[in-house]
């Protein structure tokens, strides 16, 4: 028998990464609706006049077609899909941040396409409104939970009660909200009303947008672990200049 | 220890695009059939390191403190012209179409790499443009996001600084036909039109 030379064609896709690759090509780490997250290598795409120079980019959808059985495969064809406003300003660096937050947590070759329609809504809402943060937020959790690790954040850990709006709680990483009476030294409070807030994906109280934050970078950091994210810190430096 | 020929083959995967096998390669041309070349190379190499440095005025290289262009009294030096490379920077020379003075970051703001003001030394550009005479920046970093990003802090810093900042324009190339333009640029191009200017 021949090797087996899948092919695989025309897949709603976006490019997280892309890294020159020998001298006239790149390969990009791709985050493909059906396929999950893959690398391919778009040969020659570094060429003056490569038909894929210029289309291969971040942010915006793209119809990939590609083939080939090993860990890294080969992109045939890359189509313009269109209907996304692309990114601008400050937006593009939250879009880099959302894809190295996929590129670190987000496994290759197992498909997520539920995952995929929340990074494509993130990236729209990212491009139309300038309720950015919101989107991050919402787009972390959606995450968390498309990755098996989704939080629960309206009832208590132990005791499964519901949480109430004018209690102090704590978040403890991989048990849940707990009273923050109970939680020991050292844990950030959050509010009961931040929390359901959250709970419904609803950011648009900016108490709940800086709680919302600190929670979700305690949640994020366990996950990640000791390596920093490079996103966050070019963005702080950035906003410090 | 490795040998002279190993050190030689790693030494010359640091030219971008060479991996082990092209790094190779150079290396037993260079010493079997090339080796007055390889020699003026080594020599040039050691030259260029000693004497070249970043210009004080365009962070370009030059030989002495500020380069030629930058030190000609000839150019409009209230106009800065931002670009990412010094190959960028012969572009526009090339256009004849702009007389300023310009500043090469020799990079871009690149997030997932972490490649950001503080790699870039944006404090330096921040300070050139800030001169006193520098009256209009003009940003000609490069149209993919790494470039625009770059493009927006840098607008945003330069603005807050009280000075006037432009972008360059894109779309259509000059000549250029729809029917044989790919796809993005045209869709840029709508997001980017302009009212007609009526007589
Ligand atoms: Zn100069």
């Amino acid at each position: 028998m021949g090797a087996i030379r899948s092919r695989v064609e025309g897949q709603e896709s976006f490019v997280l990464q892309l890294h020159p690759f020998r001298e006239t090509s790149l390969v990009a780490e791709v985050f493909s609706r059906t396929h999950g997250r893959l690398a391919l290598v778009a040969r020659g795409a570094r060429r003056p006049h490569s038909a894929l120079r210029g289309l291969l980019m971040e942010f915006r959808p793209l119809a990939l077609s590609w083939f080939g059985a090993g860990e890294v495969k080969t992109l045939a064809r890359a189509e313009w899909m269109g209907g996304h406003a692309p990114l601008a300003g400050r937006g593009l660096l939250f879009g880099y941040y959302l894809n190295e937050l996929l590129l670190r947590l987000m496994p290759r070759e197992a498909p997520h396409p539920e995952l995929f329609d929340h990074y494509a809504h993130a990236l729209d809402e990212l491009a139309r409104s300038g309720a950015a943060e919101g989107a991050l937020r919402r787009f972390e959790l959606r995450m968390l939970r498309s990755l098996g690790w989704g939080l629960t954040l309206d009832r208590e850990a132990l005791t499964e009660e519901a949480v109430r709006p004018r209690c102090e709680y704590a978040f403890v990483i991989e048990r849940g909200v707990v009273p923050l009476a109970g939680a020991g030294a050292g844990a950030a409070a959050v509010s009961g009303e931040a929390l359901l807030a959250m709970a419904r994906e609803d950011f648009s109280d900016p108490r709940t947008l800086s709680e919302g934050k600190a929670l979700m970078r305690q949640v994020l950091g366990h996950y990640l672990g000791e390596r920093p994210l490079n996103t966050r810190r070019v963005f702080m430096e950035l906003s410090e200049l | 220890m490795p040998s002279l020929l190993d050190e030689l083959i790693e030494a010359l995967r640091c030219l971008p695009g060479v991996g082990p096998r092209s790094a190779q390669r150079m290396a037993y041309y260079l010493m079997q059939r090339e080796r007055a070349g390889a020699s003026r190379l080594a020599r040039a190499l050691v030259r260029a390191l000693e004497g070249l440095h970043h210009c004080e005025r365009c962070n370009t290289f030059t030989e002495g403190g500020v380069c030629e262009r930058c030190a000609s009294g000839r150019r409009d030096a209230t106009q800065l012209c931002v670009v990412e490379t010094p190959a960028d920077l012969n572009m526009m020379e090339q256009t004849h179409a702009y007389n300023g003075l310009y500043y090469a970051i020799m990079g871009r703001i690149s997030p997932l790499e972490g490649v950001g003001p503080r790699e870039l030394n944006l404090e330096r550009l921040l300070a050139r443009a800030c001169d006193g005479v520098v009256s209009e920046v003009i940003l000609a970093t490069n149209f993919t996001n790494e470039g625009e990003a770059t493009a927006h802090y840098l607008g945003e810093l330069l603005r807050l600084r009280g000075l006037k900042v432009s972008r360059i324009a894109r779309g259509l190339p000059v000549g250029g036909e729809l029917e044989h333009t790919d796809i993005g640029t045209i869709a840029q191009a709508l997001i980017e039109r302009r009212p007609l200017e009526g007589a």
